[in-house]
């Protein structure tokens, strides 16, 4: 026993002390940052960090401080930016917890490339962030707006960004394994959703901005901002983004408006279904997208009375066109962008390898050709919880 | 590991050696003829203690008897030894003539046992050693004047609890008898139980000041004979002053001293014990304490409360998957907190995350320190808890849960989730029905935390696969400690994590029993027409 101790103890002891914990992080040792804003400098990039308070957030009676601090630095190479934030943070900053990257949207036109290497590469990143361009403004600048309700703006925009995917469907939430094959990809262009800044970007900085009942200056959710190789090209509208999510199959649930007799109906989609197949007609690729879509009448703001089917068929009609008028969009626009971002050459070279390797080096022009035949089918079963529009009996 | 086991039996060795050596307390002789050296050499040996009765007096007509009656005041039955010793000897004798026909090729002592004394429990005493024996367990003894010889009553009849309800491994439907510090009151209650003529108890004397009694009790026909063996052998080798508990037994023929996990199981509970015995268990009963030994012991059967088999088998099941989770909560709440605050961050939520942090403000240690802080302080409220006078009682729980509880977080020295994690600990250690092994946890607890404030995740993974190695290793007279999980029996998985409805558990647990097949209704559905 004696021999054993002897002999275990001072490596024992040796293990505890010489690895000193090694690679140990308390808590309050670190700042947990949220957002990681990328922008254009001159001597390379501007990154600025949202850290969190957390004491300022869980806390019963919280002070006047914010919230969150953003912190900005300058680097060459963006990790060294990254490491030049020590200067400037009290405390190491952990990137594990990063729910959005922001990229300003001159950084996007001059491309993107390069800064992902670093945050897919840096082991602390988790790599489950959202990505988004700040359209019209810099990253730096969104991530000092503070937000109400939730007191991190970077959750907000986060939990905004996936309600809006999955109940309004003109966004896209992009994470980085998805960018990046998109971007290094054949045949396919990225897409990032854009993040608006709304009112004057000063107020947004101040404590006030939250205080008051209708904030002056906002962070909205955006439509989806087109690539082309690694450099934003330009911006579909809300129409287009909500049509490229249809032939995505991307659409949970969103509102479909048509008109009806003197006014309009919505239509609530509960379900989508997107199957695009690709043939080739005298080597010119023809895109079948056949879209089933299941919805429910939520709001009947006219006297047509959808309890005779023949009305119901009617409005499935509508809803058809209206969605194939939108995909119909996206598609234009992305030709006038010039940017496959639907993925119709990855699906031609899925189908037909040996004729993409042929199509590959003109894709460009040769996706200008592409048809696309629409087949949509509309169902709608239910008709909510009241069957005839109040309006009808007052016309009675 | 290896090494130890030698060192262990090097010790043991070392202790057979001292065996030789016979203990010297007092010399064997034989009882002389005449009475009156007796009693001095009684009075002698004894120091005159005041609590040995010695009463001399003469019998027969002609007062041609000289006898004298011991016995010790407490430990024999007062009324019995009036009534049913002095009482015929003093008068009835008398009356006889010692003299006459019937009595002549007799000596007194024959006239004594055959005619005088009314009572079922009498052996022949030839010297002073089991003269000592008898008297000093409360039997009655007497020596007559001319006889090398006397005769041992039993009269042992002394104040005791009475069976009370445990207060140990307590159920809410089941027998409510607990085993009392008598021993013939504890192997009466399993007699009681079991009532098979296989059902064998083996008594011997263990301690060479105490004398305590210590029985074997087994099922014959059911239990391994070289079981029995083994625990016959291993209790003869204890050499030891005094027996005051079932653990000075315990210690001395467990199979592994160096272990943080109890190789024998010990209850209060005399159904938890038949169980075992109808399992081919032994059970070891000893004079002087309420907690009865049951071997072998596995590592489930510490997870089992005889509870479990009297309410349906689905709650059996819920409530010993509790147990097992309860056990890792036990053991690794405070580790893993540890870990994943101080490495691991990634792997919480955001929002916990920050919920965390901002628990963590200000706080001025690292968190093992905090933990190990709050641990300690919890442990020492435990131990001060079960120590203390009842009295005081409502004070500790006063100090425990508002000083040190509130006031600590309120004073910014450790964090509320800490307080939390121990809680949690501290709890779920209470789950386990076997006291013996919620200490292991309490041990093993703090290894644990260190190994997570030093490699993290990856410590607490080598330190749980470290304990799993060495719960392999385990022995408990022969069976595997971890058995029914390694060796894997797929037959005794119906009766170890989970239990099994009664009727499917018709075979006894391997390792333990030679007779593996036990009377069970095959199916309980009647008959469906």
């Amino acid at each position: 026993m004696k021999f054993i101790v002897c002999r275990l103890l001072p490596l024992v002891i040796c293990l505890i002390t010489l690895t000193s914990c090694w690679s140990s992080k308390e808590l309050n040792q670190v700042a947990i940052a949220t957002a990681i804003g990328i922008d254009k400098s001159d001597d390379g990039y501007l990154l600025s960090v949202q850290v969190l308070n957390p004491g300022e957030i869980v806390s019963q009676n919280p002070t006047s401080r914010a919230a969150v601090t953003t912190y900005r630095t300058t680097g060459g190479t963006l990790f060294e930016a990254f490491r030049r934030l020590t200067v400037e943070a009290p405390r190491k900053v952990y990137f594990s917890h990063v729910q959005k990257v922001v990229f300003g949207e001159e950084l996007a036109e001059s491309g993107i490339l390069k800064t992902l290497d670093f945050l897919s590469r840096d082991h602390e990143m988790r790599t489950d962030f959202l990505l988004v361009i700040a359209k019209d403004t810099k990253a730096d600048e969104l991530l000092k707006i503070l937000t109400p309700m939730d007191k991190i703006p970077a959750s907000k925009m986060v939990s905004s960004l996936e309600m809006s995917e999955k109940n309004w469907a003109p966004t896209h939430t992009v994470k980085l394994d998805e960018l990046i094959n998109t971007l290094v990809g054949d045949g396919v262009e990225a897409v990032l959703t854009g993040i608006n800044l709304k009112g004057d970007p000063e107020i947004g900085i101040d404590m006030k901005n939250v205080e008051k009942v209708d904030p002056p200056t906002t962070i909205q959710i955006g439509n989806i901002g087109v690539f082309k190789g690694d450099k934003l090209v330009g911006w579909l509208n809300e129409d287009e983004s909500k049509g490229f999510n249809y032939l995505q199959d991307n659409v949970e649930s969103t509102i479909i408006n048509v008109p009806c007799s003197e006014n309009s109906a919505s239509v609530e989609v509960v379900n989508t279904n997107t199957k695009l197949k690709v043939q080739l007609r005298n080597h010119i690729p023809t895109i079948t997208a056949t879209v089933r879509i299941e919805g429910n009448v939520g709001d009947v703001e006219c006297s047509t009375d959808f309890t005779n089917p023949k009305n119901l068929e009617d409005l499935e009609n509508k809803v058809e066109n209206d969605v194939k008028d939108k995909m119909e969009k996206s598609v234009k626009a992305a030709k006038e962008l010039n940017s496959d971002i639907f993925g119709f050459g990855t699906l031609l070279y899925r189908s037909n390898p040996n004729e993409w390797k042929v199509m590959k080096k003109s894709w460009d022009d040769d996706f200008q050709d592409v048809e696309v035949n629409y087949e949509v089918h509309a169902t709608i079963p239910r008709l909510g919880t009241i069957t005839e529009s109040f309006q009808r009996k007052g016309d009675d | 590991m290896k090494r130890i086991r030698k060192l262990g039996e090097r010790r043991r060795k070392r202790s057979n050696v001292n065996e030789q050596t016979p203990p010297s307390s007092h010399n064997v002789s034989s009882f002389h003829f005449s009475l009156k050296k007796n009693i001095e050499h009684i009075q002698k040996t004894l120091g005159e203690s005041s609590d040995i009765v010695i009463r001399e007096f003469k019998a027969g007509v002609d007062g041609s008897m000289h006898l004298a009656v011991f016995y010790t005041d407490g430990l024999a039955d007062k009324a019995m030894v009036q009534d049913f010793i002095i009482e015929p000897l003093m008068f009835d004798i008398r009356q006889s003539d010692l003299t006459s026909d019937a009595f002549q090729n007799k000596s007194h002592l024959d006239i004594l046992k055959t005619f005088s004394i009314a009572s079922g429990d009498m052996v022949p005493i030839k010297d002073f050693d089991i003269f000592f024996q008898h008297v000093l367990s409360g039997d009655t003894a007497i020596l007559i004047d001319g006889d090398a010889e006397g005769v041992a009553i039993g009269s042992r009849g002394w104040e005791d609890r009475g069976v009370n309800e445990p207060t140990s491994q307590t159920v809410i439907r089941g027998p409510k008898d607990g085993f009392t510090e008598t021993l013939r009151t504890n192997t009466a209650l399993i007699r009681r139980k079991i009532k098979d003529p296989n059902l064998w108890i083996e008594t011997k004397t263990i301690g060479a000041k105490t004398h305590t009694d210590v029985a074997l009790i087994y099922l014959n026909g059911v239990v391994e004979p070289e079981l029995v063996d083994e625990v016959r052998e291993r209790l003869s080798r204890i050499t030891i002053d005094g027996i005051l508990e079932s653990a000075n037994i315990e210690e001395h023929i467990q199979d592994e001293t160096y272990s943080p996990f109890p190789t024998i199981f010990n209850s209060e509970r005399p159904d938890t014990v038949a169980a075992g015995i109808l399992e081919g268990r032994i059970a070891i009963v000893i004079d002087g304490t309420p907690f009865v030994l049951l071997v072998p012991a596995l590592f489930v059967q510490f997870f089992q409360s005889s509870e479990d088999y009297y309410q349906r088998f689905d709650q059996g099941v819920l409530i010993r998957l509790l147990r097992y989770i309860s056990f890792f909560l036990a053991l690794l709440t405070p580790s893993a907190y540890i870990a994943v605050t101080t490495f691991h961050q990634e792997m919480l939520p955001t929002p916990l995350l920050i919920s965390l942090a901002a628990q963590r403000e200000g706080i001025p240690f690292p968190a093992l320190i905090e933990a190990i802080l709050m641990e300690l302080t919890f442990e020492i409220l435990r131990e001060a808890g079960v120590r203390m006078p009842r009295a005081v009682g409502s004070a500790i729980s006063i100090v425990g849960a508002l000083v040190l509880g509130q006031a600590a977080v309120e004073a910014g020295i450790v964090s509320n989730a800490m307080v939390i994690v121990v809680s949690i600990t501290a709890i779920s250690s209470f789950v386990m029905p076997a006291f013996n092994m919620a200490i292991s946890v309490r041990i093993l607890r703090f290894p644990f935390m260190i190994l997570a404030a030093t490699f993290g995740l990856f410590g607490i993974i080598l330190g749980l696969i470290a304990m799993v190695l060495h719960l392999c290793g385990l022995r408990s007279f022969g069976a595997p400690y971890m058995s029914p999980m390694a060796p894997l029996i797929m037959n005794d998985q119906k009766d170890a994590i989970i239990r099994a409805p009664l009727w499917s558990l018709s075979s006894r647990p391997a390792f333990m029993s030679e007779n593996k097949t036990r009377n069970q209704t095959p199916s309980p559905k009647p008959d469906s027409k």
